[in-house]
């Protein structure tokens, strides 16, 4: 499938910080997760495709435009949505309102057609009911599905997520996840996340980033697949294993190469994430 | 119902063309008004009326606009400017009251030192206000959209000088209330007007080079610098300082034209994220 979203070798220093180091990347329609460890840029990365940040080094397009040109950088606004890290609220504005003024910021001038689309954005991610509340009245989960509706302004061909859902709590969570699974139908999505959950769930296909480059690049299969047979149970924490933690049944999960006879376990994405960081300087796991 | 929509507004309502705030009075009449609903009809073709009808939905729907953007809209702004102005950090009763509390205390302080001497302190203070609302109007340190806004379409450079225009039309507005307050001192209390209009302009073509904190900062910080100096070579006490003087006028003026002409030719680099930068 020919990508909607292809970049070769973006590089980006913030002084003496490698942000990203020659970023090559090729993204088709579906959700594509990103996954990788705090500082590993992929906020950074996330900002530069969305126009934000221009790179160093290295150039992409998004659906047929290059953003190189002050022209080219407003086709690409023109067909995105961004959802940032934080999203920003005024406070005093009702939802409604917040919505109706990112679609002004997108050029949706007429009022009627510009409030016809505020309110499908909104009831897109079931927020009907509320919209003539403020915002900071509204939940935390409720927020984030108003930012969501504002990067769904103007049925965008290329949504940029990112980590939506940190601070969720598990209910909201799944909510968001139908959210942005029915979003990615038919549009190109990259999601940003800790969760490897929500990259099991949601994602046809996973990125891996640490110190700048990507590590990984397939399927959400392929990566558990990555852990196949270097998972095993242990009575204690084996002292080879690159990470191990005790399980709520009181035995240790081990990940890393196993000794001979090991007690094999099945892998999870997070196994192959985990081992997929290896090396890179930023896993982390408390034994 | 004591008064009804005249038929050429209906008939523009039909049409779509009605612009507000007729047409917020109107979608509310039209709501508690059977004898205006029936002329409507006679007015408008099934097809436009049908379209009426469901722009009337969408807007029972739409909240109503605050008092700033009903304002603003009654002056003839577009809707969507007035959003965007709404949207606009610094225009908030606390900033605006702050302004205002700064200017009533210089205004005091020039009536205690009496008409005899200039109101230094006024014309030292008055250029910092439109220089610090214009700085706070866009960019990552007040607005919390900022992040949203610079990867929307909409031209980084335009929605400032949508804010820029709207923030010096008030600061300057309450400025020239203030100035309208000392009477006494005749034309030469309207000197802070050509250093303020320097110092924003110098302040915001600085802002892509220092960014959005530092800019303003050094702005005002060399402001000061030039008044205490001005202060130090003053040859009497109760002279004015030389900023206030004709040649230190002539001067401003320059620096206002050189600031805008390299804010204009800086105004690209506007449209990209200025909110410094980690590998997160």
């Amino acid at each position: 499938m020919t990508p909607t979203v292809s970049a070769t070798g973006l590089s980006l220093r913030y002084g003496s910080v490698r942000a990203l180091d020659d970023v090559s990347l090729g993204l088709t329609p579906g959700v594509t997760g990103l996954l990788g460890p705090n500082g590993a840029g992929k906020t950074t990365l996330l900002r530069v495709l969305a126009t934000a940040v221009p790179a160093d080094r290295g150039a992409f397009t998004v659906l047929g435009h290059d953003p190189g040109s002050a022209r080219g950088r407003q086709e690409v606004r023109r067909r995105l949505g961004y959802l940032p890290q934080t999203p920003g609220f005024h406070p005093d504005f009702t939802a409604f309102e917040f919505v109706d003024y990112v679609a002004i910021l997108k050029e949706l001038t007429d009022r009627a057609a510009r409030h016809r689309e505020v309110r499908r954005v909104l009831d897109e991610v079931d927020l009907s009911d509320v919209r003539g509340r403020r915002i900071k009245k509204l939940s935390g989960g409720m927020r984030q599905r108003v930012a969501l509706a504002a990067a769904l302004v103007g049925d965008p061909g290329f949504l940029v997520l990112d980590e939506p859902t940190v601070g969720l709590d598990p209910e909201q969570r799944i909510r968001f996840r139908e959210l942005i699974a029915g979003a990615g139908e038919g549009r190109t999505v990259l999601l940003s996340t800790h969760q490897t959950e929500d990259v099991a769930m949601l994602c046809h296909r996973v990125l891996v980033m640490a110190c700048g480059r990507i590590r990984f690049d397939g399927t959400p299969a392929e990566l558990t697949e990555r852990a196949a047979g270097r998972v095993w149970s242990s009575t204690g924490r084996d002292p080879g294993a690159k990470a191990g933690w005790r399980t709520g049944t009181g035995s240790f999960r081990n990940v890393g190469d196993p000794p001979p006879g090991a007690d094999l376990l099945e892998p999870t994405l997070e196994d192959g994430y985990l081992l997929t960081l290896d090396g890179a300087g930023h896993t982390e796991v408390a034994a | 119902m004591t008064w009804h929509v005249p038929e050429d507004d209906l008939r523009a309502y039909a049409r779509g063309e009605l612009a507000p705030p007729a047409l917020w009075s109107t979608d509310t009449h039209l709501t508690a008004c059977a004898h205006c609903r029936g002329v409507l009809a006679g007015a408008a073709d099934p097809v436009a009326l049908d379209a009426g009808w469901e722009r009337l939905d969408a807007e029972l729907d739409a909240p109503r606009p605050g008092p700033l953007e009903a304002l603003l809209t009654r002056l003839g702004v577009a809707d969507h400017t007035a959003r965007l102005l709404a949207a606009t950090p610094v225009l908030r009763r606390s900033w605006l009251g702050a302004v205002v509390a700064v200017l009533l205390l210089t205004v005091a302080a020039a009536h205690l030192t009496g008409a005899g001497q200039a109101p230094t302190l006024f014309l030292a203070l008055a250029p910092l206000l439109p220089l610090a609302g214009v700085a706070l109007s866009y960019g990552p340190v007040l607005d919390p959209t900022y992040e949203m806004a610079v990867v929307s379409p909409t031209h980084g450079f335009r929605l400032l000088m949508i804010r820029t225009v709207a923030v010096l039309a008030v600061a300057l507005g309450l400025n020239g209330l203030a100035t309208l307050a000392l009477p006494g001192y005749g034309l030469r209390a309207l000197a802070w007007l050509l250093p303020a209009l320097a110092l924003t302009a110098t302040g915001l073509a600085l802002t892509p080079r220092l960014g959005p904190v530092a800019a303003p900062s050094v702005t005002g910080g060399a402001w000061v610098a030039v008044l205490l100096a001005a202060d130090a070579a003053r040859p009497a006490a109760d002279g004015p300082l030389a900023p206030f003087t004709a040649a230190g006028q002539g001067v401003a003026a320059v620096v206002a034209a050189l600031g805008a002409g390299l804010l204009l030719i800086a105004r690209d680099r506007f449209d990209l994220y200025r909110g410094g930068g980690s590998a997160a």
